[in-house]
């Protein structure tokens, strides 16, 4: 009989012992629950190259500069207002007032210290690489900056929306390792407690400078099922999530008890094609190839019929809602016949064999689908596809890194949220980066043109000039914006962030 | 008996000796952590330091003897990830697990026994085949799939449970049965044969001839030695209970160290997949040493022999 007291008591041990950990302090009311799919690594966002720790980070952290969601325009947030003084020399003035949430007031010798521990070589963080064109930085007095830069730095308004303000006083007396588990900020929420990898609680920050949010508490949980995010969505456990896959759309709005909101999103796809020749002779080094196989699909259907409307279709890698964007440059439009004749012309006049490699579907939804939809396009052009699908992320990247991913393979790029035509021209479209299967000297020659002047009139010139290359040389096959989709509990109001920074501060009840 | 608990733990002793080779060496083969851990735009030179920093530039028997001396003590570095070490990453994410899994160990076997001593004694009725069909969906339904339905069931339609979630009594009740469910097919397939071949030994009949309650027959003189293969199966499905964990913990957002184990394996993160393999296997191998010890102090026909 002791075998069934031994089980019954291993169940009743199991059940007894994880008494309710939870301290419902806080109220319905009051409170707002956000999922993220996984957790952050650390609570330094300088520290962490995830989108959560950005996220999380403008809860408690405020950063110089800050994107208006509306609007997309950046604007002044701890830095009240900035200015070049010449081609290397920026100055910015701080917001007076401000203190961090443990009391300490915030100045220059804030965003001093801030830079120069993210820029030190020997402190590895993984923001420094954002940074690496500042020199220098320098307090004038207490709310004045001056920056350094190696070169002209046109984006450095841009990259202020990039890193959270720290406090010098945190740095030198706590140091490194304290500030992996415990936020100082100035921002709008502070940290209560960090379950690892299951959830945070914030805490509103009654001496917020800014305007105040309405919930009192931020809920963030940590469930890495997307199907499970939507139960919790529909049965009120949770007020946001993100990344909702288009299938999944109706569900919501269906349920009565949520809807779903979605953005254009700063990321644009394409199929990468191999001109610079990284994985050895290929056909589509001959211009003829590529051009064909930009005529050969109908990417206005992909978007319309596969991904349910969710795309913009761009003409070439650059998106519409990065600076330098040329919205007079039309896209390419299916045009089989026109596809055969060129392809007849580079030597294929009975078609040509393909390999296109195939990543999962992490970052870009349906992947599978549209490249189902693209793949039947290019085989009636001419093009024999064989699909080499690697269903691990990280090993396919790895894959792209090694050059194994020649001759074609799908890509998208989210700019690391720089809304200007340099984070994608220069990270995807440069001669020897490590993510560019394309190499053509005069396009790095305006790459370089373009992130050496600090005149946004010039520079917009120049990405004219350099889409229009991009376009005519059919540097890969050119697909879509993204757009994100976001679940909203029909208790509250919420607007979705164009920048995939959703901001709890912002989500106020919704009116009856 | 001594003997026989002697014999296993020098058993117990080759297995960990294997395992910690198996999780020193498992990562090694798939390829260059460098290389992936690095930011996309760094230099030879960035890569050399951090091979150093790793200690991966020394000789694998080097490593390896680091890793087993300082494991031991447990030391398992710090993750690469996190920056914090290893060892209590996973210590604070096993108590969770090892709830869930013992939950689901319970809830298999409130599912089975009753189900499967029921089907013993009413062979080829209508409950037998009614049983069975249970085990057959049961073994078919797919943990994640089970738990979305019962979530969409119990936590949408009737909002009598949270979604997901950790923390509360009512948070274990979904993902413990949809774990359950995987093994009480197997378990309740077992205690019906044991039921079934122990009911036509002679002291069965003996105990009825004295008179004995059928009920008290079947309780405590049939069920007791039909448990004996039961307890060694479940032994053995223990590491397969802690394997649906990792689906159970995904889909209930449960944060237990198998979830940590499999995104630490994503992330190439050595040192905490090393010590999330060892302690796991430690585990495992604790738990199928118990089971040996109780089978043997049942059934002396097995500590004597073998």
């Amino acid at each position: 009989m002791h075998r069934a007291l031994t089980l019954s008591t291993a169940l009743i041990l199991a059940l007894g012992v994880a008494t309710p950990a939870a301290i419902d302090a806080q109220t319905k009311d009051d409170t707002i629950v956000y999922a993220l799919q996984s957790d952050i690594a650390t609570w330094d966002p300088p520290n962490d190259v995830l989108r959560e720790a950005i996220i999380l980070g403008y809860h408690v952290f405020d950063h110089l500069a800050a994107r208006d969601v509306k609007t997309g325009k950046v604007g002044p947030n701890l830095a009240t207002s900035w200015k070049a003084l010449d081609d290397t020399t920026w100055e910015v003035k701080l917001r007076q007032g401000v203190k961090f949430h443990d009391g300490t007031p915030f100045g220059a010798k804030d965003v001093k210290a801030t830079f120069e521990r993210v820029l030190d070589p020997k402190n590895k963080l993984t923001a420094r690489g954002n940074h690496a064109k500042i020199k220098s930085v320098e307090a004038v007095d207490d709310s004045t900056v001056r920056f350094k830069t190696d070169g002209p730095y046109p984006l450095f308004v841009e990259r202020m929306t990039a890193q959270v303000m720290q406090s010098a006083k945190v740095i030198a007396e706590k140091g490194h390792d304290w500030m992996q588990e415990n936020p100082v900020g100035t921002g709008p929420y502070k940290l209560v407690k960090w379950s690892r990898k299951q959830e945070h609680l914030l805490v509103r920050n009654d001496d917020y400078w800014g305007p105040k949010p309405h919930f009192k508490y931020v809920r963030i949980r940590i469930i890495p099922e997307q199907a499970t995010q939507i139960a919790e969505l529909l049965s009120g456990g949770v007020d946001v999530i993100k990344a909702v896959p288009p299938d999944q759309m109706d569900v919501i709005n269906k349920s009565g008890s949520s809807r779903t909101a979605s953005s254009p999103i700063l990321r644009t796809a394409m199929l990468q094609l191999d001109q610079a020749g990284r994985g050895g002779q290929n056909p589509f080094q001959d211009r003829r190839v590529r051009q064909a196989a930009n005529l050969a699909v109908d990417i206005d259907g992909v978007i319309k019929y596969v991904l349910n409307g969710l795309g913009d279709r761009v003409a070439t890698g650059v998106n519409p809602m990065a600076f330098g964007w040329d919205p007079s440059l039309k896209p390419y439009t299916q045009d089989l016949a026109r596809a055969k004749k060129l392809l007849a012309e580079a030597g294929f006049p009975n078609g040509v064999d393909i390999t296109f490699h195939e990543g999962p579907p992490v970052v870009e939804p349906a992947t599978q689908q549209t490249n189902d939809a693209i793949v039947s396009d290019l085989t009636k052009a001419g093009f024999r596809v064989k699909r080499n699908y690697t269903g691990d992320n990280t090993v396919f990247v790895a894959r792209v890194k090694e050059n194994k991913a020649s001759p074609m393979f799908n890509w998208s790029w989210g700019y690391y949220s720089i809304f200007d035509a340099d984070a994608i021209l220069y990270d995807v479209f440069k001669c020897g980066e490590t993510w560019s299967y394309y190499c053509n000297k005069e396009l790095d020659d305006l790459i370089h043109a373009g992130r050496s002047s600090l005149d946004p009139k010039k520079r917009a010139e120049i990405y004219v000039k350099a889409q229009k290359l991009l376009f005519d040389d059919a540097a890969y096959l050119f697909k879509w914006g993204l757009r994100g989709v976001w679940g909203i509990s029909n208790r509250i109001e919420y607007a979705a962030p164009r920048d995939e920074i959703d901001r709890m501060f912002l989500a106020t009840p919704r009116k009856k | 008996m001594r003997r026989y608990i002697t014999r296993q733990l020098v058993q117990l002793v080759v297995v960990i000796i294997g395992i910690s080779l198996l999780a020193f060496s498992i990562l090694h083969v798939i390829g260059d952590p460098v290389l992936l851990l690095l930011p996309q735009n760094a230099g030879k030179e960035e890569y050399e330091r951090y091979n150093k920093i790793l200690g991966l530039d020394q000789p694998v028997y080097v490593q390896y003897w680091k890793f087993v001396s300082r494991a031991v003590v447990g030391d398992f570095g710090k993750s690469w990830y996190t920056s914090t070490p290893a060892f209590s990453l996973v210590l604070e994410r096993m108590p969770p697990t090892l709830y869930l899994t013992f939950a689901g160990l319970g809830a298999a076997m409130l599912i089975a026994l009753p189900l499967g001593i029921l089907a013993a004694l009413k062979r080829h009725s209508f409950v037998d085949t009614l049983c069975t069909m249970l085990a057959v969906a049961g073994q078919a339904v797919p943990i994640f799939w089970l738990g979305i339905m019962l979530i969409i069931v119990f936590a949408v339609r009737l909002k009598a449970l949270p979604a997901s979630g950790y923390g509360t009594w009512q948070h274990f009740l979904m993902p413990a049965f949809s774990l359950g469910t995987f093994l009480a097919p197997i378990t309740m397939r077992l205690v019906r044969s044991g039921v079934i071949e122990v009911m036509n030994m002679e002291y069965i009949k003996t105990a009825r001839a004295k008179g004995v309650a059928e009920r008290m027959v079947v309780i405590k003189h049939a069920f007791r030695n039909a448990c004996i293969p039961v307890i060694t199966v479940v032994g053995l499905q223990f590491g397969q209970l802690l394997g649906g964990a990792i689906v159970t913990e995904t889909v209930f957002a449960w944060p237990g160290v198998a979830t940590l184990t499999v995104e630490s394996i994503r992330n190439q993160d050595f040192p905490v997949v090393q010590c999330a393999v060892v302690l796991l296997a430690l585990v495992i191998v604790t738990v199928n040493l118990i089971v040996d010890v109780i089978v043997g102090l049942i059934d002396p026909r097995i500590r004597v022999g073998g």
